[in-house]
């Protein structure tokens, strides 16, 4: 005994003494400390990549949605076919299906990364000693860009949320009630995301960048945001009954529109004459270069932010390979699955200014219109078209793109066309002609387009992107100048300076095609097409629609209202022997075949429901109206 | 003894199999819950026609962990019904859902074995003495519009046509339409006429319904759906 008692006194001494020191205090190999990560410059670049990647995002191209009828919210690019600009033309026909809206499709909660960007603030302060004072500043500027990019986020879906702009950290003393925020006003959210962009736009660095934020990127945040809040505040009120709640939790006050018009306008302006930005012009096609604007990732002085990819350094999607025309694809499988609408095909006038409803009948409706070659109906269209929609005629990476639902051959004794179409793509008929395209369009095939078009914009033309071994790194564009132009116009608009909204949407029609000063006059229904045919998949429609309060009204679950309808276009070629329109082709437009559920978008849409589970745990949040 | 061994490993084995399965069940199945809520959304003892899968109710019911509403749909006879627990409920008529002044007060309910329950509610216009008739390759209907609220005006009166029984904005064939500028006295009846496509004037029968349009208010209120024979 006395002998362990000795043994087990120096042991305990040495481990005391001697190892102490250094055994205990060693450094861990693998955790990354906090005063390592906020003393190093690229670790904390790494982890603003992390926080840029995680930003909010309905439709993208990263993410696919899932067709899980348990998961309520989708977000995703699939969902490009869930409003009104494009259909779905691969398996399954959830998104044609769609009876109504749930109320929490577009919910969003997401206090993780407002948590994670408020703890890097207080972090950044607190171990970085040896970054210096310019580096500080900078890092914490472009951290609170990104956290009032997701406060935007927030808002546009859930309306006003609780401003938490500091780590909440609770004391363990039994009462969690001093953590419990309510929500804010949604004109203090708007507010604050405003004061915020000020704040950090001269901090924030980056010139040059179009994959980090700068001055002109919080600018643009602003400038977006600020037109948000303006439209809610006028035309929520043009409501025979404005959506709202007593504490101003939804709803901003009529009073405030002009202001918030203002301040976007004054943002956009700020972009614009810069200098810095312009709208890309370098291809002399038209369509081309519209397509290039967009997709283009070197020498575009368009793009403000994208979120970029490289397939080298394994950050890339599949997006190319789930959406490319059917007889360019380089895959065995998938293709197709966005397939654009006529509905916007139509929205394209025609560049002499008339609308771009396609003539396919003739004046007195008794007769088709013949055309010669069937992309001749699309002539003379706004160069967008070209750049956002592979319709009949046109070619992808070079390969013509064969569409054609089938003929219709002249039956004599009953004086009508019979329609003749078949199963198999890139079939000929009888005459030796071509009978159904490689392309389709096909009533009731998967992975051919239904809707007869196909999609070109962020569809890559890179050789073997659309492959599933490869895959694309196409970008995504998050702000571009062209939008700032348009929220410009608008807000000129809206603020009666109807001159400078003219100049500001005549520059975007000019690159389309259209002459210099194409528009006289001015409305704000103009605009709102102006911004479908511009800005189309580029996850603007939906919001836009709910920001002008009228999403209920075009979206109103009536089959015979043609807009919530999903329209298509069959195009087939004329057999008719000896006759003068024999190998004309004509048109048919019809309800899309694999379309059922017109779209049907509720009061209760406008502002997503949130979980119960949050009101719950904090009692002073509350809900939505209509919920 | 060795043989017995033999014979009592399987057998014994097989009872707790059976023990662990008849426990199980015990354990695992909750029973269901037997006691129906039924109802019906009234004006003055009448109810009130809606869209069908348009209006919800909310129940709610305090002292449980898990405070989460039960949203009960309203058929479009103005009906509903719910399948509950017995216990002490509350219900509550969603603000800005139905095609009625908002009234949120609640409506204690104490549930224990089947209950009904009318929910009151004020709507902005009811139809009264509403008629229907038909002609060739059309159906018409007259009614009189009754104001009930004099806080909201009206927007527009509809015919719906349908092939089912089920007919709304949503759900129809065919409509009519008038709106409040041409409705100058409401004292006076209203006929709305809708014209049938070549495809519904073919068939035996149709169903038709009317309804009202509150400005300012989603949902619109009906009447009764009415099968009208055109042959």
């Amino acid at each position: 005994m006395q002998r362990f008692s000795r043994y087990f006194l120096v042991f305990v001494v040495l481990i005391m003494s001697g190892c102490a020191e250094e055994w205990l205090d060693r450094k861990p190999q693998n955790i990354i400390l906090e005063e390592q990560i906020w003393n190093d410059p690229k670790l904390i670049t790494g982890l603003l990549a992390n926080y840029y990647d995680r930003l909010p995002y309905h439709t993208d191209l990263n993410h696919g949605s899932t067709t899980d009828a348990a998961i309520p919210n989708k977000e995703g690019w699939q969902d490009f076919a869930a409003y009104d600009e494009a259909m779905w033309s691969n398996n399954d026909d959830a998104r044609n299906n769609i009876v109504t809206y749930a109320i929490d499709r577009w919910r969003l909660w997401d206090y993780v990364l407002v948590r994670d960007i408020n703890l890097a603030l207080e972090n950044i302060e607190k171990f970085g000693t040896s970054l210096s004072a310019e580096q500080k500043v900078q890092f914490s500027a472009e951290l609170r860009f990104l956290r009032a990019q997701v406060y935007f986020d927030l808002v546009k879906r859930m309306g006003g949320v609780p401003l938490v702009t500091k780590q909440l950290i609770y004391d363990y003393n039994g009462d969690p009630s001093y953590l419990q925020q309510p929500r804010a006003k949604e004109e203090e959210v708007y507010d604050f995301i405003a004061s915020e962009l000020d704040a950090i736009k001269e901090q924030l660095g980056n010139g040059g960048s179009n994959t980090r934020a700068n001055k002109y990127t919080a600018m643009a945040l602003k400038s977006r945001a600020m037109l948000y809040a303006g439209s809610i505040a006028k035309y929520n009120n043009l409501m025979a009954s404005p959506i709202s709640t007593p504490g101003g939790e939804v709803g901003i006050p009529a009073s405030r529109a002009n202001d918030y018009y203002a301040k976007s306008l004054a943002a956009s302006e700020e972009i614009i004459n810069s200098g810095v930005y312009q709208l890309y012009k370098t291809n002399p096609n038209l369509g081309e270069n519209f397509y290039d604007a967009i997709t283009k990732k070197s020498a575009n002085p368009e793009i403000i932010l994208a979120q970029d990819f490289l397939v080298s350094k394994d950050k890339r999607h599949g997006f190319t390979y789930d959406n490319i025309a059917r007889n360019v694809r380089e895959d065995n499988l998938s293709s197709s699955s966005i397939t654009p609408s006529l509905n916007l095909v139509e929205d394209y006038e025609y560049l002499d200014g008339t609308s771009g409803e396609l003539k396919t009948r003739n004046a007195g409706n008794t007769d088709y219109i013949y055309y010669n070659n069937v992309a001749d109906v699309f002539a003379n269209k706004d160069a967008r078209l070209y750049g956002t929609v592979v319709y009949p005629g046109t070619s992808f990476r070079g390969t013509p793109v064969q569409i054609q639902a089938g003929v219709k051959v002249w039956n004599g004794t009953t004086s009508s066309f019979q329609n003749v179409e078949s199963n198999t793509l890139g079939s000929t008929y009888e005459d030796g002609g071509l009978l159904t395209g490689s392309s389709g369009p096909q009533r009731s095939q998967t992975e051919v387009t239904n809707s007869g078009f196909y999609l070109r914009k962020y569809v890559d033309q890179t050789a073997m992107s659309s492959t599933r071994g490869i895959r694309s790194d196409m970008w995504w564009v998050r702000y571009r100048l062209g939008e700032i132009y348009l929220n410009a116009a608008e807000a000129a608009l809206e603020t009666g300076k109807t001159a400078n909204a003219l100049k500001y949407v005549n520059m975007v029609r000019e690159r389309a095609g259209f002459g210099a000063n194409s528009l006289k006059t001015l409305t704000i229904a103009r605009l709102q097409n102006e911004r479908r045919v511009e800005l189309a998949f580029e996850d603007h429609r939906v919001w836009d629609l709910k920001r002008w309060r009228i999403a209920h009204e075009l979206w109103n679950g009536n089959a015979s209202n043609p807009d919530a309808v999903i329209y298509a276009l069959y195009p087939y070629r004329v057999v008719r022997p000896g006759h003068a329109t024999h190998g004309k082709y004509v048109f048919d437009k019809l309800v899309a075949p694999r379309f059922r559920a017109p779209r049907f978008f509720q009061m209760g849409n406008y502002y997503s429901s949130i979980e119960q589970l949050v009101i719950d745990n904090n009692p002073k949040i509350v809900r939505n109206p209509f919920h | 003894m060795k043989a017995n061994n033999i014979h009592f490993k399987p057998f014994f084995l097989a009872m707790l199999a059976l023990t662990a399965l008849l426990s199980a069940c015990e354990k695992d199945n909750r029973v269901e819950p037997k006691s129906v809520l039924t109802g019906r959304v009234v004006y003055e003892g009448q109810p009130v026609g809606l869209r069908s899968n348009g209006v919800q109710l909310e129940i709610w019911q305090r002292g449980y962990q898990l405070f989460t509403k039960i949203p009960v749909h309203v058929r479009q006879d103005g009906t509903f019904s719910a399948a509950l627990f017995d216990g002490n409920y509350k219900l509550v008529r969603l603000r800005g859902n139905g095609p009625w002044v908002d009234n949120t007060d609640t409506i204690e309910v104490a549930l224990s074995g089947n209950t009904e329950l009318d929910v009151p509610v004020q709507p902005y216009f009811v139809f009264q003495n509403d008629t229907y008739a038909k002609g060739e390759g059309k159906v018409s209907a007259t009614f009189n519009l009754k104001q009930i609220n004099t806080t909201r005006t009206l927007e527009r009166v509809n015919l719906y046509v349908g092939t089912t029984s089920i007919v709304d904005p949503n759900n129809n064939a065919g409509n009519a339409q008038e709106v409040a500028a041409n409705i100058k006295d409401l004292s006076k009846p209203i006929t709305l006429t809708a014209s049938l496509s070549a495809a519904l004037a073919g068939r035996d029968y149709v169903y038709v319904r009317v309804g009202v349009k509150t400005s300012g208010v989603g949902e619109m209120l009906f009447g009764t759906p009415q099968k009208v024979m055109l042959k």
